[in-house]
């Protein structure tokens, strides 16, 4: 008889203090559910949002997504549930509870949206919400470069995504997601649609933990264990698996598709469960089983057969409702006994009967054995796999990875319970019932798929034609029989028991490969980062070293560069007409007021004579546009120079007595020169410029239509506030934040001056 | 600092206010004549450098309706604001609306230009300027 719950322990109180917050998804559950009991699928729906780029805001949801919501929402009800107990006495549980919402939300977009531009917008806030729930413990400096791995790899998928959807778009001459898909067969044989699988592909990879982009997911097991359970085993990582199977009706017919799916997906099943035997930390052991479940989902996905549709569906749910339940196991255990390691874990049925009774629950589901959901989808999957004759390594790979999860069903639920109780009595409690109700309602839920199969089928079945349209009507009720069963599961779950009891020596054994921490993707990764801030570094002393004199004279050499260059390239034969051509006094007058000012600041030596100098070329310049029809900028320059003249001649003062660095002389005839062709260059621009006729169709437009349309006389008012607001509004809003950017730099510069 | 000229600081707060005005005209013209928010944004910027230099920073945040970074983010909330008229009525955003008597959201825009123009413009001079024991706050 399992102990009474400690409902009333003193660690507890308020232990269910943001419980109301999973109303939310709960009522989402339930009008899904209601949804999918009275009305037929697909629903769709579109409003208008970018009319002209042909994006709108168009949702649809079929049996795909109606199985990915119902994980969304039923698990995220008990997530939420759990989550309400596991952080009663964390501060920042409503920070953490907040983007959990946002999360959830960003999900249901992103399972919904039928066009590729609001995929990819929800796509991209999932990974960002996860970057966040990954770095929530931030003054931990493991989970920040957790948190920025998982970015880095999603966010980088993530452009290769956008990549692919913007080909797959041209292709086929629509942004719509089910318009791609009608396209399909048309674009079959275009030559970048190799280009754009891939990069879909590399998309759902980095997202799904595919190798050889798998390491970011064990480390993201920094998260606390609500968000491991919620996005890092059931929901988020399945994203990756919901596009390639979304896409998998299109694209089956490709042989790269296949090929890819099958290869990524076998090595990504067999590594992440191999690597599960090197852990000793719970958590990660589960984040690497559940690396390898995702390999066996893409695997699944590359299949052709119609039944393989069907077994990503069942296994897709089957995961979610183990993994999940196993994640909270482990949380329970680090909130009672503080570590995760199961070299200190051990004989807690005691202690913690309830969650035993989960983790067995849980783990029978894993290992795939009878009275359990697991044992369906693996049904389900060894009849896939016969009818697609799988090539014989992939089979045996199959195998072994089934086997490893049968062993590590066996240490989640057995080694950490049963035995010799490590940990005194009393010491370590039960946990609250928030933490308890969420697991056991989902293991038995599995339980009870699995008993009444009627539930579960009718959507399984509705998710399974959308991935494989061609399967008809199929019994999904296990063939409980006992030659099946030995065929397809006996095997591996006698070298399963076999590893099980072996678990210590191989750890040993694999833990002593070190090669394997230095070689691979993980070590790359690492290697790139610290690469990338070494060039930073090297580009930043090379380059912005501080010097305003060094920051001009690379600009004009640059600059005078790239102009020969675009010369040598275009070779115009230079054209030099010299005609005297007056254009009244007051050019004269800017004229000499410019090169009065050039002449003076390169001879004068007092630092205050050359910005007074300096001051006269702006004058000058805007006495030019003042009379070349332009006004208001010449209104501007005015105000522009003398306020610059303003304050820097309000600044020169601290710099009194600091003489000229001694580099200075050393670069004077380079100065000099430099000056000189940057000079002649743009006297040369200008004279090539005036002989061109510019095409005037805009500034025509913009006079006519100024005052009927923006009814202002003042045609560059009228631009700017009214034909280009949208860039105006842009600009104002970077003058704007720059100065909140500049804030804590400018603070810092007074601070510095201060004795 | 410098010693500060007496006849400047005298002259400052009545020319600060004539700059003002100044400024304003500039703006409220600007959609016909020469003029707008930035230029005149410029021209207040141009006012309270004024007073900072020949008096204090601040004395020229005093005489702010409100500190430069919260003026600047007012400027750019109002011209966000003026589009949404025109997106209500269904138009893309930022469609300016035009009522009989010549008021428009087009004013409210370039008011929302010249607001972040001088709020931006201040939180750099004033910070560049304040020196020691002067806080910039």
């Amino acid at each position: 008889m399992p102990a009474p719950l400690h409902l009333d322990h003193p660690e507890h109180h308020g232990g269910h203090a943001c419980l109301w917050v999973a109303l939310l998804p709960l009522a989402l559950f339930s009008a899904l559910a209601w949804g999918v009991l009275h009305h037929e699928l697909p629903w769709q729906g579109e409003v208008a949002w970018v009319p002209s780029l042909g994006v709108s805001l168009a949702f649809r949801i079929d049996g795909l997504s109606a199985q990915m919501l119902a994980l969304i929402t039923g698990i995220g009800t008990l997530v939420f549930v759990y989550a309400s107990g596991y952080l009663a006495h964390e501060a920042r549980r409503g920070r953490l509870l907040g983007v959990l919402l946002l999360f959830m939300l960003a999900m249901i977009g992103a399972v919904t949206a039928d066009n590729l531009i609001v995929l990819f917008l929800f796509w991209e806030l999932t990974s960002l919400s996860s970057f966040l729930l990954v770095g929530f413990k931030h003054d931990d400096a493991h989970a920040r470069a957790s948190a920025r791995q998982a970015l880095l790899v999603t966010m980088g998928g993530g452009l290769a995504l956008l990549g692919g959807f913007v080909l797959l778009a041209r292709m086929a001459g629509t942004w719509s997601l089910s318009g791609v898909q009608a396209a399909a067969p048309a674009i079959m044989h275009d030559p970048l649609l190799p280009l754009a699988v891939v990069l879909v592909m590399i998309g759902a990879f980095t997202k799904s933990a595919q190798f050889p982009f798998h390491f970011w997911l064990p480390n993201a097991m920094s998260a606390p264990t609500p968000v491991s359970a919620y996005l890092h085993s059931a929901t988020m990582v399945k994203l990756g698996i919901y596009l390639l199977a979304r896409f998998d009706a299109s694209f089956n017919d490709l042989p790269l598709w296949e090929s890819t799916l099958i290869t990524v997906g076998t090595i990504t099943a067999v590594w992440g469960a191999v690597l599960a035997l090197r852990e000793r930390d719970l958590k990660r052991i589960l984040a690497r089983t559940t690396v390898s479940a995702l390999g066996t989902l893409t695997l699944l996905i590359g299949l052709s057969t119609p039944g393989a549709g069907l077994a990503v569906a069942a296994f897709l749910f089957a995961h979610a409702l183990y993994k999940a339940p196993l994640f909270m196991v482990a949380g329970n255990i680090d909130h009672a006994t503080g570590t995760r390691s199961i070299d200190h874990l051990m004989g807690l049925r005691h202690a913690m009967p309830w969650t035993a009774a989960v983790a067995i629950l849980a783990g029978l589901s894993m290992a795939g054995l009878p009275l359990s959901f697991g044992f369906v989808a693996k049904d389900v999957m060894a009849v896939a796999k016969a009818e697609a004759e799988l090539f014989a390594l992939a089979s045996y790979a199959l195998v072994l990875v089934n086997a490893i999860a049968v062993a590590v069903a066996g240490v989640a639920a057995i080694r950490v319970f049963w035995g010799p109780p490590e940990w005194p009595r009393g010491k370590v409690h039960e946990a609250h019932w928030t933490m308890l109700a969420p697991p056991l309602l989902i293991v038995l839920l599995g339980l009870e798929f699995e008993l009444i199969p009627n539930v579960a089928n009718p959507l399984l079945l509705a998710a399974a034609q959308s991935i494989s349209p061609a399967l008809g009507q199929v019994d999904l009720q296990a063939t409980h029989d006992l030659a099946t069963l030995l065929s397809t599961s006996g095997i591996a779950v006698g070298i399963g028991l076999l590893l099980f009891v072996f678990w210590d020596h191989l750890h040993e054994v694999l833990h002593r490969q070190h090669w394997l921490d230095r070689y691979g993707p993980a070590a790359l990764y690492e290697a790139l980062l610290h690469g990338l801030a070494r060039l930073a570094a090297w580009h930043t002393r090379a380059i912005q070293h501080g010097g305003l004199t060094g920051y001009l004279r690379l600009m004009l050499a640059a600059l005078l560069a790239m102009g020969s260059f675009g010369w040598l390239l275009t070779v115009p034969a230079l054209q030099l007409e010299w005609q005297w051509a007056p254009q009244g006094w007051a050019w004269l007058a800017a004229c000499v007021l410019i090169a009065t000012g050039a002449l003076a600041a390169v001879s004068l030596r007092d630092r205050l004579a050359v910005l007074m100098a300096s001051g006269l070329i702006g004058y000058g310049s805007a006495v030019l546009f003042l009379f070349a029809g332009a006004p208001d900028l010449a209104f501007t320059q005015f105000m522009v120079e003398t306020a610059l003249v303003v304050v820097a001649a309000s600044l020169l003062p601290q710099f009194v007595g600091a003489a000229p660095s001694p580099a200075r002389r050393r670069w004077r005839a380079t100065d000099l020169a430099l000056a000189v062709a940057a000079g002649l260059g743009c006297f040369v621009l200008l004279t090539q410029l005036a002989g061109l006729t510019p095409d005037t169709q805009l500034a025509d437009w913009f006079a006519a239509n100024s005052l009927p349309e923006g009814r202002g006389r003042n045609v560059v008012n009228v631009i700017i506030v009214d034909f280009r607001a949208l860039d105006t509004l842009g600009e104002i809003a970077v003058v704007a934040f720059s100065l909140l950017a500049a804030m804590p730099l400018l603070a810092g510069l007074r601070g510095d001056r201060q004795p | 600092m410098t010693p500060r000229s007496a006849l400047l600081a005298f002259a400052a707060r009545p020319l600060y206010w004539l700059l003002l005005a100044a400024a304003l005209w500039i703006l409220l013209r600007g959609h016909n004549e020469p003029g707008g928010g930035f230029i005149g944004g410029l021209v207040a910027v141009a006012a309270s450098s004024l007073v900072a230099i020949a008096l204090d920073t601040a004395a020229a945040r005093r005489l702010q309706p409100l500190a430069p970074l919260p003026l600047a983010m007012l400027g750019v909330g109002l011209a966000m604001l003026s589009g949404l008229a025109g997106a209500a009525t269904g138009a893309p955003y930022l469609t300016h609306l035009w009522t009989a008597w010549g008021v428009s959201t087009v004013m409210l825009f370039d008011a929302g230009v010249f607001l972040a123009v001088w709020g931006a413009l201040t939180g750099y001079v004033y910070a560049l300027l304040a020196d020691n024991g002067q806080a910039a706050q």
